[in-house]
């Protein structure tokens, strides 16, 4: 995604040879053949069809364009929508529950990722390659396994409740427990039920308080989970910007006396803006599609806390048969995706105005910054 | 569909950094002590961080080893009171364990061929080649980079199941044969290695594949290697695809088969040193993968800073 | 620029499309035969001599074991080749299997899932073709019939039973006079088994247990044709409030709120002295808890007499399957007396027909009171759409201790109606 921002400029970089002789044009197209073939055939027309079925009636018995299928309109986009009926509280459920997941999962792993960048880019460290590898090994390690891991560790006698009463403390029933993080909080000063006017009105069937729960205690376990094993490749990605970044303006900001947190504010992160923004990007893309964790671990349980709309997906489409729905689901997940990043990158764009302070220092940054407006 | 954004995306966008800037010599701070205590700090800190990295790793590989009472009694300690290779001989006797590693690693082996050959041909032909349609052809390619994996699932079953090869290898395969961001990644390589060559070679008649063949992939050995790492473990760790596309159990793969043996029933007890077994064991090849090609790996993401 | 390339875009779009549909016209892999949807008799099914495959969504390797074992011995009599696939997760492989025109043979279905699949037109109804089908106990039938078809035969069946560990009942004074027969019993006993290291009453927060209290205070989730919901009942209320005057009261606790998974867990684990579970719970005892020592007792009665839920797979068989009438003899023989005798040897679960209880009581005797309790049982709803339904209620009733039982049932209500109106 990050790429399809930028890459069409560099598309029309591509060596223009003189003129290109007609054989070249054929073995070009079989060239690329398989690659559009395969992808044309798993995932043009996959959209196609889903796209039909989210309007139709399948009820998953032979085939989606067979003689006894409907087209029925965005009834399924109605039920979902706005039906009243479990269908929209699932829904709701679910959005509420990975908007909470994104919400916390993306800042914290890309200030994570950054903040481990920037330790292991001193220039002086000894060992850097072992932290980087430390760091990056869980990346790796497939979602599957870790989720496996993730059970152990956090089951109620496991090793994370183990290491917290060595601290004094009661670890919770981690991926039992559906208590939302905010409402717990909410407990502590003693407010159990909301307010009359959070309680009584609902949104996608889900009523304003419970929206504003919080992740519950089982979902956080999954933050973790990703922030544990996405910062690293993320950290990999600020490595590199750190290391294209320019020293001069550094220096001349030492010399204005500027200390390492004011540089790191006013020089560095805005210089490392476009990384920023493929972290995020990638991030927010990533997070709201979360599948196989819970697949693997919870099912969507305890109490449907940890149930995301990419599961509900499924389990509506193969559990239930409400093979319409599941696709109605597909598509209202990929537009959200699409809006938030388009208002994500609008958002960060904005902010471009920060970078007069590095100008202060460097004024040849001015050709950089033209540079980024032309993208 | 790994756990976040996948790999691929980011060696994509780590590739495009690279590009796009360039290199300029590092900062030399000058050395001071409080520059020193400041460095003891960092070390303190990455220390810390880095157990908690490594730290649950090792105790999957010590549950694995340990009794069922005593993984329960005792879940943090790295020395199982009483060493056991039960779970591993249940994995590998008592179950379909090895059927379910044998699945993995013919996919793993189709898919990352297929991508090396698929992606690079399609790769040169887009950096290299001119031809009606090509920027067309690109800007499809990066539109399909940025549809979630995941609106794909039930659509991908439904073409699986159409073209009739639903539970078979080829179902759970081919869908799997081409990436977009592999063919991105050999393009940008392509694209900075010098045409010269292969004009010489046009010149003295060679025809199009066999300058692609013969010339062009053998000086495309690190994006290769890229793309044979990313593949890997891409189809190694796949779990959403082969979910869809086979239900028969002798189709069954490693992150299938271990995702059921994840959400075991009630009455079969946690039985979590089997389990971390078959966690620990599936994270072999990959692991090895990493460690063989690291230095690559974290140059791949690095783009050409060289050290 | 932009915009030439989005319309190049659109056109590439438009051809994709024109290949989807060029694609379904020549569709391969479906089978489209819409043709006789319920056969009559045995003459109308089919008969290609293929081989059986069945699936079934297992609980373990005893399970297993004993199915495979039994269709394998059914196969070397009749010559007719079957094997059996344990699924991993039943319901999505039923559902690709349907969907790809090849699906099992036979196949468990849960009561709550028989019919969505019906509606689908998955399932062949058998029901009638059964030599012994009127052998089924009425209500099992009952739960896989669908607009007055009856699809297909149970397997067999569970019920929930108050379950008592008799150390604890010694320890308190009780004795077996004590085992409570009614609500005003079961309240008294709880109180009294309550101590700082366990409560008298421990159960998981759901429907498919505390279902059984809503039915002895004589509430029902419909009214007796299935059309209309009638859960907002004052009985249903009055159920609900019941436990919920015991939460207050200390003398239950749900699971949840004793960090275990299910009421089986805190009995297990020694943190309840009773519990309300089925009859499975005495497998995962003597593996998990072996050391816990129980007696099994019948569902007091509450204010409309005995009461409790009862929960049950059938043997179901595809219609789209190429050898039905094999299909059919199968299912036929795994339903059998001798065959359910040996499979609830094998893996504890209670037989289908009522010809096989005596027997059985006389083997398991400890369990009589499971399997009297079919008499009484109520199915859990089976209409399509009512199991999400039950889970959201499910989701709701942890909260039941502080909240207020006639607005959970109003919601339950709400999406039972809409189910029903689908």
């Amino acid at each position: 995604m990050a790429i399809s921002l930028r890459a069409p400029g560099r598309s029309n970089q591509a060596p223009q040879k003189k003129r290109a002789p007609r054989r070249q044009g054929i073995a070009g197209w079989i060239f690329v053949s398989p690659t559009l073939i395969i992808l044309g055939l798993f995932l043009l027309i996959p959209v196609l069809m889903a796209l039909w079925v989210s309007f139709s009636d399948w009820s998953g018995n032979g085939s989606p364009f067979s003689a006894g299928v409907h087209f029925i309109g965005t009834k399924n986009y109605q039920q979902l929508l706005s039906g009243g009926g479990l269908a929209e509280t699932n829904l709701g459920t679910s959005l509420r529950n990975n908007a909470w997941y994104v919400l916390l999962v993306v800042p914290i792993q890309t200030a994570v990722s950054l903040f481990l960048a920037v330790l292991v880019n001193r220039a002086v460290l000894r060992g850097r390659g072992f932290f980087r590898t430390a760091f990056y090994f869980p990346s790796v390690t497939s979602s599957v396994a870790i989720t496996v891991l993730w059970l152990f560790l956090f089951s109620t006698t496991g090793a994370v409740n183990k290491a917290l009463s060595y601290f004094g403390l009661h670890g919770p029933n981690w991926f039992n427990d559906p208590n939302g993080l905010v409402h717990i909080v909410f407990g502590w000063f003693g407010v159990h039920t909301g307010p009359a006017a959070l309680t009584q009105h609902t949104a996608l069937g889900v009523s304003w308080w419970d929206w504003l729960a919080g992740p519950s205690v089982a979902m956080t376990a999954f933050i973790i989970m990703a922030v544990f094993t996405t910062s690293g490749t993320f950290m990999l990605l600020f490595i590199a910007a750190l290391q294209n970044l320019g020293g001069d303006v550094q220096e001349a900001a030492m010399m204005d006396g500027a200390n390492g947190w004011q540089r790191f504010w006013r020089i560095t992160l805005p210089q490392l803006r476009p990384t920023l923004f493929t972290v995020l990007t990638l991030g927010l893309i990533g997070t709201w599609q979360i599948f196989d964790q819970i697949y693997t671990g919870t099912k969507g349980a305890p109490e449907n806390t940890t149930l995301t709309p990419s599961y509900l997906s499924y389990t509506s489409a193969f559990g239930n048969q409400e093979w319409g729905q599941g696709a109605a689901i597909a598509f209202i997940l990929f537009i959200i995706i699409v809006v938030l990043t388009i208002l994500q990158r609008a958002v960060l764009r904005e902010r471009r105005v920060s970078k007069r302070r590095m100008r202060q220092y460097d004024p040849s940054l001015q050709s950089t910054s033209s540079k980024e407006l032309s993208r | 569909m790994s756990t976040n954004a996948s790999i691929a995306d980011v060696t994509a966008a780590g590739a495009e950094i690279e590009t796009a800037d360039e290199r300029v010599t590092p900062l030399k701070p000058k050395r001071t002590k409080a520059f020193f205590a400041s460095s003891i700090v960092i070390y303190l800190i990455l220390v810390a961080i880095a157990v908690l990295y490594i730290f649950p790793f090792l105790i999957n590989i010590a549950t694995s080893f340990k009794t069922e009472s005593d993984a329960a009694a005792d879940p943090l300690s790295l020395i199982p009171q009483t060493w056991t290779t039960a779970a591993f001989r249940t994995l590998f006797i008592n179950s379909d364990f090895p059927t379910w590693a044998k699945n993995s690693a013919i996919v793993a082996v189709f898919v990352t061929a297929g991508r090396v050959f698929f992606d690079s041909l399609a790769g040169y032909a887009l950096a290299r080649l001119t031809f009606r349609g090509r920027n067309v052809i690109f800007a499809c390619l990066i539109a399909v980079m940025a549809v979630p994996s995941v609106v794909l699932l039930i659509p991908k079953f439904l073409v699986i199941n159409q073209l009739g090869i639903y539970d078979s290898y080829a179902g759970m395969i081919i869908p799997l044969l081409v990436d977009a961001a592999g063919v991105f990644i050999m393009k940008n390589f392509f694209e900075s290695i010098p045409a010269s060559v292969e004009e010489q070679a046009a010149i003295d008649g060679a025809g199009t594949f066999r300058i692609f063949w013969s010339i062009v992939l053998p000086m495309a050995r690190p994006a290769l290697i890229t793309i044979i790492i990313l593949s890997f473990q891409g189809s190694w760790n796949e779990l959403a695809q082969f979910i869809i596309s086979a239900q028969n159990p002798a189709l069954t793969t490693l992150t299938k088969g271990v995702a059921s043996l994840a959400s075991g029933s009630l009455s079969a007890g946690t039985q979590y040193p089997l389990k971390l077994a078959a966690a620990a064991i599936m994270t072999i090849p990959v692991a090895v993968m990493f460690f063989i090609f690291q230095k690559q790996i974290m140059n791949t993401s690095e783009g050409a800073v060289k050290e | 620029m932009q915009r030439r390339k989005s319309s190049r875009l659109l056109a590439i779009g438009a051809l994709a499309a024109a290949t989807a549909l060029g694609l379904t016209a020549c569709g391969s892999g479906f089978s489209s035969s819409s043709g006789s949807t319920s056969a009559a008799s045995t003459k109308d099914l089919t008969h290609k001599d293929t081989a059986l495959s069945v699936l079934i969504g297992s609980s373990g390797p005893a399970e297993t074991k004993a199915v495979t074992d039994a269709v394998s011995s059914w196969s070397k009599s009749s010559g007719t080749k079957a094997s059996v696939t344990a699924a991993s997760s039943l319901d999505q492989q039923l559902a690709q299997g349907f969907a790809s025109g090849k699906p099992a043979d036979v196949f468990y279905v849960a009561s709550s899932a028989v019919a969505g699949y019906a509606k689908a037109g998955d399932l062949l109804a058998y029901g009638k073709m059964l030599p012994k089908k009127s052998d089924f106990y009425p209500t099992l039938v009952k739960s896989f019939t669908v607009n007055g078809t009856f699809y297909c035969a149970p397997k067999d069946v569970s019920t929930l039973g108050l379950v008592i560990n008799t150390d604890m009942w010694k320890q308190a004074g009780l004795t077996d006079a004590d085992v409570p027969t009614t609500w005003a019993q079961l309240k008294t006993v709880a109180a009294k088994l309550t101590t700082s290291g366990h409560v008298g009453l421990a159960m998981s927060p759901q429907y498919e247990r505390l279902g059984a209290f809503m039915a002895e205070a004589g509430g029902t989730i419909t009214n007796a044709k299935g059309t209309k919901a009638t859960i907002d009942s004052a009985a249903n209320a009055k159920g609900l409030s019941y436990v919920q005057d015991m939460l207050k009261a200390g003398s239950a606790k749900f699971s949840t709120d004793q960090g275990t998974g299910w009421g089986g867990e805190s009995f297990g684990k020694g943190l309840a002295a009773m519990t309300v579970e089925g009859n499975w719970l005495t497998g995962a005892l003597q593996t998990d808890y072996p050391n816990i020592k129980y007696k099994v007792a019948e569902m007091p009665a509450g204010p409309a007499g005995k009461g409790t839920l009862q929960f049950t797979n059938c043997w179901g068989i595809a219609k789209d399957s190429p050898n039905q009438a094999a299909a059919l003899k199968l299912v036929e023989k795994l339903t059998s007396a001798s065959q359910q005798l040996s499979f609830s040897k094998q893996f504890g679960v209670l037989p289908s027909i009522q010809s096989a209880a005596s027997t059985w009581k006389s083997q398991n005797a400890a369990l009589v009171p499971f399997l009297d309790s079919v008499a009484f049982a109520d199915g859990v709803p089976n209409q399509d759409g009512s199991a999400d339904v039950v889970t959201a209620f499910d989701t709701q009733l942890p909260s039941l201790k502080t909240g207020d039982p006639k607005a959970l049932l109003a919601t339950f209500q709400k999406n039972f109606a809409a189910v029903l109106a689908k």
